[in-house]
């Protein structure tokens, strides 16, 4: 502006105003002041009202649309984009919480120097030192650098990693974290590549199935896609016509699923494969039913005896024949392997002795739908566990000259103590991480470089599984970076740039040319833009790119017609020392710990424990009466490998012989709220290193455990029994009349 | 207690028994919309757990009981037990819309409100809000930040419902029959929760309402009113 307007000012500018209006559109003399807009106008800044952004959720790796509301260039709200396919605007409590990645408090706020790993004495540095020391590292690691990353990883630095770990002649980057270890990516993938001759995580149609056999798939808290699964329950249970679609649940602890399902089978512990092998058997035997779906399971349906299968799971025989019959006379019908089942034993064949319930059901396209990734775009594969336990054996043989790790993978949390992983890193020359803040593998850190939090980061995500919708989402940042962070991209591309190799094979300026560069190749999607500039602003705009689905998107893939033989179950223990089986799950809210450090989740009530900052042992009441333990007493709980020491939660939902143990907490590092105030067991510690029999999973689901009294006790913080009206007015028998 | 004959709007909620998985998404939304405080351990230990919303767990049937979610928060009465106890009328009833309302300016943290809220969702800051920075900067500048000693509870997401009529009367039209949408209601993945105005013949509540024999509300029977209705699980016909 000229100068300060006062009010007598405005007043003759008014008039003046009143003036030219009357004067129409007649030149008029210079008026006293002149107003003149802002050069920029600040359009994050009008007073109350938000500017939205559209972005992708990256607390798992599913790729949720986000739309995030920014005041004051403050993000303050996330919820789901309402055009996003994949969660048609609904999003689930972990990406609800994505704030408090962005503002957690322990962020670091620097890059830093570590002299005497694990001394938690960290020193800050400059970027350029930062900069400096990792490209002196990497020079020297050569081609025995590793990368490890996880699956939430963009897609545009996961590919700035590959041509940087190839272009020092490193094996290409390995993605693996608990999350999918614990939701058997690898094993599942590869059970669709033995069965469909291709290898892709498997999609279900939920919405669609009228009869669902769930072999102990947490597809409503913590498996693949769970927001799509979520919407897609809401139209399972309310189908067209007055029509509600059946859930059956195998499982031996009852989760969110169990409890919604219309049937909850608690059959023993690694028995599922064997049931749904069962079934195809009943299926073929009985010849009840379509005829095709009959042929098809007489072809498919191994020589297994039903009799035996029902005595070794505990599901009478007679159930299974009326499963049997429920599923082949289903109009639609669906077979759903869940993650227990990829934990032990032959986790492919497993996977796929349950897919091919699938076959049967000429639902196969029910069962496999994702599309063929986009082309020249990458998405995160995961390792098969194999792949780990060699790089670990390498680690300790002193064959790997730099370890980079990126975000929430933390392999010293995750993976069993047994495997020796902290062990073997001390044979590493040079540990980098790169997530935000401190975790247990950034404590064995030479240096920790933070990358920017997803708010705050530029990047891409295939969708996958993609549900036959093939889509790329879009991340951008929402708000200005709190700190003196860096984008690892940046970082990649500016270390190459001292080492010759990697400097021909990373030429870009910076992440953004590389990222729009990797986007101009998409092909057209349903947003038609013209020009490059358009696409990329409708790219953003949207959150996402929607490709039109190729015929081989939606085409079932032909099936290859081979029998699938399961083994029975096998335990690492001997029965007699440790009488009880472990069952461990991710819980909706801390999923494999990365919610830990945000007090939105791992401060809110778990669905079924309903505790709060804790995780506990959950015992069956009759079981923990035996073992004289009740609520709060802390018990000792033994594994071949390793023990925990964790309180008692009684409750009804699991087996008698089974005690289930929540993953997520039993953090040393991870901030405040996971390190300090949480308190519960990381159950990975009662996990052996060995893999199961195809070499795709940890063997973390066939584990026997013993249960020792401590005599101690704590005080447990949960919700039931609290409030008044738990127990209160609203009571049980409101509970059993209406619920 | 309200008088039918002012009111403009009914805000209403359904809350579908059937569809609720349990996963407290609703939970963490309310959180981050309305800056409820996350009390920490030894706050909780203490029972006096803050959430707006909350979802309760029951053991139904013989054992092996199955669980069975209820989402539980304010039921925004029409005769609200909450509301004739409150000495300095910070617990008050909106004539116009139907809402209990919470005035924290008033409220001097009697509990007596507490004390006679048979849902018992009414939350007593016996604490500070605790959020150390920068997690401030999270908070959603629409809704205060409630001090020690003060009662809160849902509110339905009065800022919400404020800036729907503020649009609305700004474009000089009526407002749309599912316009309002909770944090809750808008995050809920199986589409749970829904939120509307019964007074408007057109609004989802209305026609989901309309004649649904699997609809009940809580403790009816105490003459609350309530206006949280819940349907009822249903069967599924499937020959097993």
């Amino acid at each position: 502006m000229g100068r300060r307007i006062g009010r007598r000012d405005l007043l003759k500018i008014g008039a003046a105003s009143a003036v030219a209006a009357a004067l129409g559109g007649c030149e008029f003399p210079r008026p006293w002041v002149q107003l003149e807009p802002y050069v920029r106008p600040p359009e994050e800044q009008v007073a109350g009202v938000g500017t939205w952004y559209a972005s992708t959720c990256r607390q798992c790796p599913a790729g949720c649309g986000i739309i995030v509301r920014v005041l004051n260039g403050r993000a303050v709200k996330i919820e789901g984009n309402p055009q996003h396919p994949l969660n048609e605007g609904k999003l689930c409590p972990r990406g609800q919480a994505g704030l408090q990645d962005l503002y957690n408090p322990d962020r670091l706020q620097g890059p830093v120097r570590q002299a005497v790993r694990g001394s938690r004495q960290y020193q800050a540095i400059s970027w350029e030192q930062a900069i400096t020391d990792l490209r002196t590292g990497l020079a020297q690691a050569g081609s025995s650098l590793v990368v490890w990353a996880d699956c939430t990883i963009s897609g545009h630095l996961l590919d700035l990693f590959e041509r940087l770990t190839a272009a020092l002649g490193a094996p290409p980057p390995l993605v693996f974290d608990l999350y999918t270890a614990l939701s058997g990516y690898a094993a599942l993938s590869s059970a669709d590549a033995l069965l469909f001759g291709r290898a892709a995580l498997p999609a279900y149609g939920v919405e669609e199935a009228d009869v669902v056999l769930s072999f102990g798939a947490g597809f409503l808290s913590t498996w693949l896609s769970t927001t799509h699964y979520g919407v897609a329950f809401g139209s399972f249970r309310q189908r067209p016509l007055g029509q509600r679609g059946y859930l059956v649940q195998f499982e031996p602890r009852s989760g969110p699923e169990a409890a919604k399902a219309d049937l909850w089978v608690r059959l023993h512990p690694g028995t599922e494969a064997l049931v749904a092998q069962a079934l195809a058997r009943l299926i073929a035997d009985a010849g009840e039913g379509p005829p095709d779906r009959v042929a098809r399971a007489r072809a498919w349906a191994p020589a297994v005896d039903p009799a035996a299968i029902s005595a070794m799971s505990g599901v009478p025989l007679e159930d299974l024949r009326r499963l049997a019959s429920t599923f082949v006379t289903a109009g639609r019908p669906l077979a759903i392997p869940g993650a227990a089942l990829t934990g032990h034993g032959d986790a492919v064949a497993q996977a796929a002795a349950v897919q091919v319930l699938n076959v049967i059901a000429g639902a196969a396209g029910l069962g496999i739908s994702s599309g063929p990734p986009a082309e020249g775009l990458l998405t995160a594969v995961v390792a098969p566990y194999g792949r780990v336990q060699r790089l670990v054996e390498r680690m300790r043989a002193g064959q790997v000259g730099a370890l980079l790790v990126w975000g929430a993978a933390n392999p010293a949390y995750a993976l069993p103590p047994a495997l020796g992983f902290v062990d073997a890193l001390k044979q590493v020359p040079l540990v980098v991480s790169f997530r935000p803040i401190v975790d247990e593998t950034a404590v064995w850190a030479d240096l920790v470089l933070p990358d920017r939090t997803y708010l705050e980061a530029w990047g891409y995500d295939v969708v996958e599984p993609s549900f036959g919708m093939p889509l790329v989402d879009s991340q951008q940042p929402v708000v200005q970076p709190l700190y003196n962070t860096r984008a690892t991209g940046e970082v990649l591309l500016e270390v190459a740039r001292g080492i010759p190799v990697a400097a021909a094979a990373l030429p870009w300026p910076d992440e953004l040319a590389f990222l729009r560069e990797r986007i101009a190749a998409l092909p057209a999607g349903v947003f038609n833009g013209a020009g490059e500039e358009v696409r990329w602003a409708r790219f953003l705009q949207h959150g996402f790119w929607q490709l039109a689905p190729g015929p081989a998107a939606l085409e079932a893939p032909q099936a290859r017609l081979q029998p699938v033989m399961v083994p029975a179950p096998s335990f690492q223990g001997a029965a007699g020392e440790f009488p009880f089986f472990l069952y461990i799950y991710m819980p909706v809210l801390l999923s494999d710990g990365r919610g830990a450090d945000k007090p939105w989740l791992v401060g809110s009530p778990d669905p079924m424990t309903t505790l709060m900052w804790q995780t506990c042992a959950e015992i069956e009441t009759n079981t923990a009466i035996k073992l004289g333990v009740t609520y709060g007493d802390i018990v000792r709980i033994t594994s071949p490998y390793g023990e925990v020491e964790v309180p008692v939660y009684v409750l009804n939902s699991v087996r008698p012989d089974t005690i289930a143990i929540a993953a997520g907490l039993g953090h040393s590092a991870l901030g405040r709220f996971a390190g300090e105030e949480a308190e519960g067991p990381n159950p990975m510690a009662l996990v052996g290193a060995g893999a199961d029999a195809s070499g795709a999973s940890m063997a973390w689901a066939n584990i026997r455990v013993r249960v020792a009294r401590t005599g101690r006790r704590v005080a447990l913080a949960k919700f039931e029994d609290t409030r008044g009206s738990y127990g209160g007015f609203v009571n049980q028998a409101f509970a059993d009349q209406y619920l | 207690m309200a008088d039918a004959t002012q009111a403009e709007h009914k805000w209403t909620m359904v809350v579908d028994l059937d569809k609720c998985t349990g996963c407290q998404a609703c939970v963490v939304a309310c959180h981050a919309e309305n800056n409820v405080p996350i009390r920490n351990k030894s706050e909780v230990q203490a029972n006096r757990a803050q959430h707006w919303i909350r979802i309760e767990r029951y053991w139904v049937g013989d054992p092996p009981a199955k669980a069975r979610f209820l989402p539980m928060l304010c039921q925004h009465c029409n005769r609200a037990p909450c509301e004739p106890v409150c000495p300095v009328y910070a617990s008050v009833h909106s004539q116009r819309e139907h809402l209990n309302l919470q005035v924290y300016n008033r409220c001097v943290g009697t509990r007596y409100c507490n004390n006679n809220c048979p849902y018992v969702v009414r939350y007593f800051n016996f604490y500070d809000p605790y959020f150390p920075a920068p997690l401030t900067e999270q908070l959603n500048p629409d809704v205060t930040v409630r001090t020690a000693g003060i009662m809160e509870k849902c509110t339905f997401c009065i800022q919400r419902i404020n800036r729907a009529e503020q649009q609305a009367r700004t474009e000089g039209r009526d407002l749309g029959p599912d316009e309002v949408i909770p944090a809750c209601v808008q995050t809920c993945p199986p589409s749970a929760l829904l939120f509307g105005d019964l007074l408007n013949p057109e609004s989802r509540v209305s026609k989901v309402l309309a004649d649904n024999q699997r609809a009940l509300r809580v403790l009816e029977h105490l003459g609350t009113e309530p206006a949280i209705y819940y349907l009822k699980g249903g069967k599924s016909y499937v020959r097993f």
